[in-house]
């Protein structure tokens, strides 16, 4: 009986946020949503089906033919592969779906940390203001002032070869979290402009306390909508610095890798399934990050949601 | 009027406003920081750049007489302050690896015009589409129109460069052999350094469509414009997805807005209004936009270099960043920042005319 209406109170807070109903009513938002979900089950599939050594290592030398089209292009003999075979006669299709778990692995790691970074370095500047402000602020505009990838390049030729994609995503963690503290700087600071922060003060909280219990809880709505669209990019960068050779290491089923020995090997002489499958799977989890995105923000923005009604 | 005041009255609108001025002297902390980061990258960077330069059999006084020569050998603090000031003077030294003995600075100047000619196109063909698609999507917002266009844009800036750019290659050029895999013109076709003009001679621009124009040669040209077409297709598409988001979103926010129901109301005709008050106000953040993305523009551009096999900027940052070519990273990098910056001093400007608001 109690958790029946536990149930019930649930479910009535949930249809009574505005945010999450205007969010499932988002067709594309779901879309998008979906998309991720099945990204995630194929990801975690690849992680625990595959075996990443035997991804890794080139199959030259044995039975399986390299660079053989999809099985299901012309008489295919009955060993052929669903999505053929690199020049490394490696099995295209089990290293697509491999690339799902290195894509939103690396990717949430690369979105996640500088989120948090940002969040907190935005906030403190924010709530201090003055000194504090300035000097996190200005940091944050000399590294807004390089063009996105080149300084994740250039940042990247500081870190020794061997960490394969760890480097790319310290690169990337620099790049995104200026973007993340101008965010929620501007959003807390309307937020400490209320009275009910003074109050708050005023009755003895701590800093941290007013920071973390206050200012924090208010500022996630522009964050949440920030991460998702930054994911989307976060995939495609980590990609792009793959692809011109400065993330993942040789073998690695990661997809700009593989994209980038398809454009060497397979370009010239038209072996396009080298290209095409990575390249799919990538450019479709960026659209379910960049749909989901997009119906966040429209759920969000109030002046939206009046033009839906 | 006498003519001291109407010529100040002609100089008048060229004199910057002191908003313009105290946006650029905002710029010099921002480039010290700028150098100062990349001042940073190549001291942390693993490698001996004497290493890199003599290779790895060169004797232990044949290495220390380059670190020395370099500079290398100096306190770190006077380093620092030498580089701020060759950077100033756009003074990179000498690529350890580009034809030995070439200055960063002209393979900067050689290979700049390539890179801007190729984010040039894209970004106008992101204005002179992305513009007016968002327009009509926000207009016919829900109609069968908008959704297309909407999902068109999203896909737009879902897919990678790195993958459309290869499957157009495969397409166009090794299946249908109508466009050219890579390079810049075709190979038999020689071009001259100089132009005339009133018969003096002049240096070309490096832009290859713009250099052939101005030789009249009219088989350069469209060789060039053949070469440079896939390229530019591939960045134009993604910049005209970007645009065409923002217009849109701009657009819908600024039709609601009460001035335009007014206009309306005054028996003022839709297109006008629109026009007129919609427009030109929808446009203000996208410009802002514009200037932001431009930054991703140029890293498109780099990627597209790399699939196309254009030896611009991109390639060779791309090169120099593999054989730890410190002096062209630098160089090549400062100067990705600096053109970044100005772009976005300029949107700033333009924002500033277009809204007198932002001004004060």
């Amino acid at each position: 009986m109690s958790t029946d209406t536990e149930t019930r109170g649930t479910l009535g807070r949930l249809r009574a946020s505005p945010f999450l109903a205007d969010l499932l009513t988002n067709r594309l938002a779901v879309v998008g949503l979906t998309i991720i979900l099945s990204m995630a089950a194929v990801a975690i599939y690849a992680r625990v089906t595959y075996d990443l050594g035997a991804l890794a290592s080139s199959q030259l030398g044995t039975e399986i033919a390299d660079r053989a089209p999809p099985g299901w292009i012309g008489p295919a003999p009955a060993n052929q592969q669903l999505f053929g075979t690199d020049a490394a006669a490696r099995d295209i299709y089990k290293r697509t779906l491999y690339g799902a778990w290195l894509a939103l692995k690396f990717g949430t790691i690369t979105v996640g940390t500088s989120t948090t970074v940002g969040v907190g370095l935005g906030i403190i500047a924010a709530y201090y203001g003055d000194v504090t402000d300035n000097v996190i602020m200005r940091t944050m505009d000399v590294l807004l002032a390089f063009p996105p990838l080149l300084l994740a390049l250039a940042l990247v030729a500081i870190f020794p070869r061997d960490l394969g994609l760890w480097r790319a995503v310290v690169a990337l963690v620099l790049v995104y979290t200026p973007r993340f503290a101008r965010v929620v700087r501007g959003a807390a600071l309307k937020v400490l402009e209320d009275e009910y922060v003074d109050a708050t003060v005023a009755l003895g909280a701590t800093d941290p306390r007013v920071l973390v219990r206050h200012i924090l809880p208010n500022t996630l709505a522009p964050i949440t909508v920030q991460s998702t669209l930054n994911f989307g990019l976060a995939i495609i960068d980590l990609a792009a610095l793959s692809f011109l050779g400065f993330g993942a290491q040789a073998g690695s089923p990661s997809w700009g890798l593989m994209l980038s020995r398809g454009v060497e090997n397979g370009l010239l002489t038209g072996e396009w399934w080298l290209s095409f499958f990575p390249g799919l799977f990538l450019a479709i989890t960026v659209l379910g990050f960049n749909l989901l995105g997009d119906g966040m923000r429209d759920a969000l923005d109030p002046r939206m949601r009046d033009a839906i009604d | 009027m006498n003519w001291t005041q109407f010529l100040f009255r002609l100089v008048e609108p060229v004199v910057p406003p002191r908003f313009v001025i105290k946006r650029l002297l905002l710029l010099i902390p921002v480039l010290f920081g700028v150098a100062s980061v990349v001042f940073a990258i190549l001291h942390l960077a693993p490698g001996d750049p004497a290493i890199i330069i003599a290779g790895q059999r060169a004797s232990a006084e044949q290495l220390e007489q380059i670190r020395v020569e370099l500079g290398l050998r100096r306190p770190l603090w006077e380093q620092y302050l030498s580089f701020l000031w060759d950077a100033a003077r756009f003074d990179f030294g000498q690529s350890y690896s580009i034809s030995r003995g070439n200055s960063v600075r002209s393979v900067i100047s050689d290979r700049l015009p390539i890179t801007l000619e190729l984010a040039i196109y894209g970004q106008a063909a992101g204005i002179l589409l992305g513009l007016p698609l968002g327009i009509i999507s926000a207009v016919k917002q829900d109609s069968l129109t908008d959704h297309v266009t909407r999902i068109g844009a999203l896909t737009g800036i879902s897919v990678p460069i790195f993958w459309s750019g290869p499957l157009l290659i495969l397409l166009f050029s090794t299946y249908l052999d109508v466009f050219p895999t890579s390079g810049r013109i075709k190979s038999t076709l020689f071009l001259p350094d100089t132009w005339m003009l009133f018969g003096r001679e002049l240096p070309l621009t490096g832009m290859i469509t713009l250099d052939t124009i101005l030789l009249g040669n009219t088989e350069a040209f469209l060789s060039a414009a053949h070469h440079l077409f896939l390229p530019a297709v591939v960045i134009g598409v993604y910049s005209t997805a970007l645009i065409s988001r923002m217009m849109r979103s701009s657009m819908l926010e600024v039709i609601r807005q009460d001035y335009i129901r007014t206009a309306r109301a005054k028996g003022q005709g839709a297109k006008i209004t629109l026009m007129k008050h919609g427009f030109r106000n929808a446009l203000i953040p996208v410009v802002t936009v514009i200037g932001i993305q431009f930054g991703t523009l140029l890293g498109g551009a780099v990627l597209t270099e790399t699939v196309f096999g254009i030896n611009g900027m991109g390639l060779t940052i791309v090169n120099a960043i593999g054989v730890s070519d410190y002096p062209v990273v630098q160089g090549t990098v400062l100067t990705f920042a600096l053109l970044f910056t100005l772009v976005n001093l300029l949107v700033d400007v333009t924002y500033s005319y277009l809204d007198p608001r932002i001004q004060q």
